[in-house]
């Protein structure tokens, strides 16, 4: 799909469709943006008037609406709000102190959402698995690391309050607990993009 | 915040608008953008173009309708819709209880005036 023969104002609608289309099943996703492009493709051109694209774009509609129409993100029951979502984020930072298997279950929940994309659901899986609860097990594993060097023939380890291992323990405390909440902060704001009420053209497309 | 009015005829669109296509189908094959131009001329029936092809998605999905990819010597190639014989059924019966329900509704908006 090259965006070559678009006007800059479509081939920029044509980018919001696909950002807002990454939730779909790719199958889906491909064949929406292709339609589209299409669309755009036989009603302006690279030299169209800019009027006459923002008139084609005004009556195309917000991209949001037209993958919601492909794929409704709310669930009926839930009146829009999207509980699920939030119980899987919760989940995989807060659960794996419920013997781990809280967290298991955000995995589930994750994974079954329709809210994310195969990236999104990745980088919740991994980054990083057992969520804030693997804070403790960190700090526990750091402070029994032990760092060995070796010259002249001599073994010289350092560990359990040398100043290299206490920066270790360090830089692992930090990344186990901001690494989570980095990535509850993505998947959040990967569902508020998606399901925001009131969206209407941008200004700029005015 | 939309007027109950505005909404319902929202509704009604959204339920008569894939018997249209169904109806700009009979005896003839349109591609994708042909079918959402006719439609958007069409006066009060579309306001969001861009949800038709969603629209075009699911009956395809439904089986009412069917596609040809077509090369094209002006631009990209072109979705080709033509009406099956389910889609046919199915506009026929929509055809028989559109009737019956815009007249029992204009009886009603005369009748509603007649008193005024």
């Amino acid at each position: 799909m090259s965006d070559r023969d678009l006007h800059p104002l479509a081939a920029d609608y044509l980018r919001r469709l696909r950002r807002a289309a990454r939730r779909l099943p790719r199958g889906e996703r491909d064949e929406l943006c292709l339609e589209i492009e299409a669309h755009l493709l036989e009603t302006t051109s690279a030299a169209s008037p800019p009027e006459q694209v923002l008139k084609v774009l005004d009556r195309l509609g917000d991209p949001l609406d037209i993958v919601d129409a492909q794929r409704p993100l709310a669930d009926a029951r839930s009146d829009g709000r999207p509980i699920r979502e939030w119980w899987a984020i919760a989940l995989l930072l807060f659960g794996g102190f419920i013997f781990g298997l809280g967290w298991l279950v955000g995995l589930a929940l994750l994974w079954s959402s329709r809210a994310w994309t195969t990236r999104d659901k990745w980088i919740g899986s991994l980054v990083l698995p057992g969520g804030l609860a693997l804070v403790p097990i960190a700090a526990l594993v750091a402070s029994s690391t032990q760092i060995c060097s070796t010259s002249a023939g001599v073994t010289r380890c350092t560990g359990g309050g040398g100043v290299s291992s206490n920066v270790l323990q360090l830089t692992i405390l930090v990344v186990t607990v901001v690494a989570p909440i980095l990535t509850a902060i993505h998947l959040w704001q990967g569902i508020r993009q998606a399901s925001r009420p009131g969206r209407a053209i941008r200004p700029e497309y005015r | 915040m939309e007027a109950l009015g505005d909404r319902a005829i929202s509704q009604l669109r959204k339920g008569v608008l894939e018997f249209c296509v169904l109806g700009l189908l009979r005896g003839t094959e349109r591609y994708s953008y042909e079918i959402v131009h006719a439609l958007g001329e069409l006066d009060g029936l579309v306001t969001t173009e861009g949800t038709l092809y969603p629209l075009l998605s699911r009956l395809r999905k439904d089986g009412v309708v069917e596609t040809t990819w077509r090369e094209s010597a002006t631009g990209p190639p072109r979705r080709y819709y033509r009406i099956t014989p389910a889609g046919e059924a199915t506009l026929a019966a929509f055809a028989t209880e559109w009737a019956r329900f815009r007249a029992s509704v204009d009886v009603v908006l005369e009748r509603g005036i007649a008193d005024e």
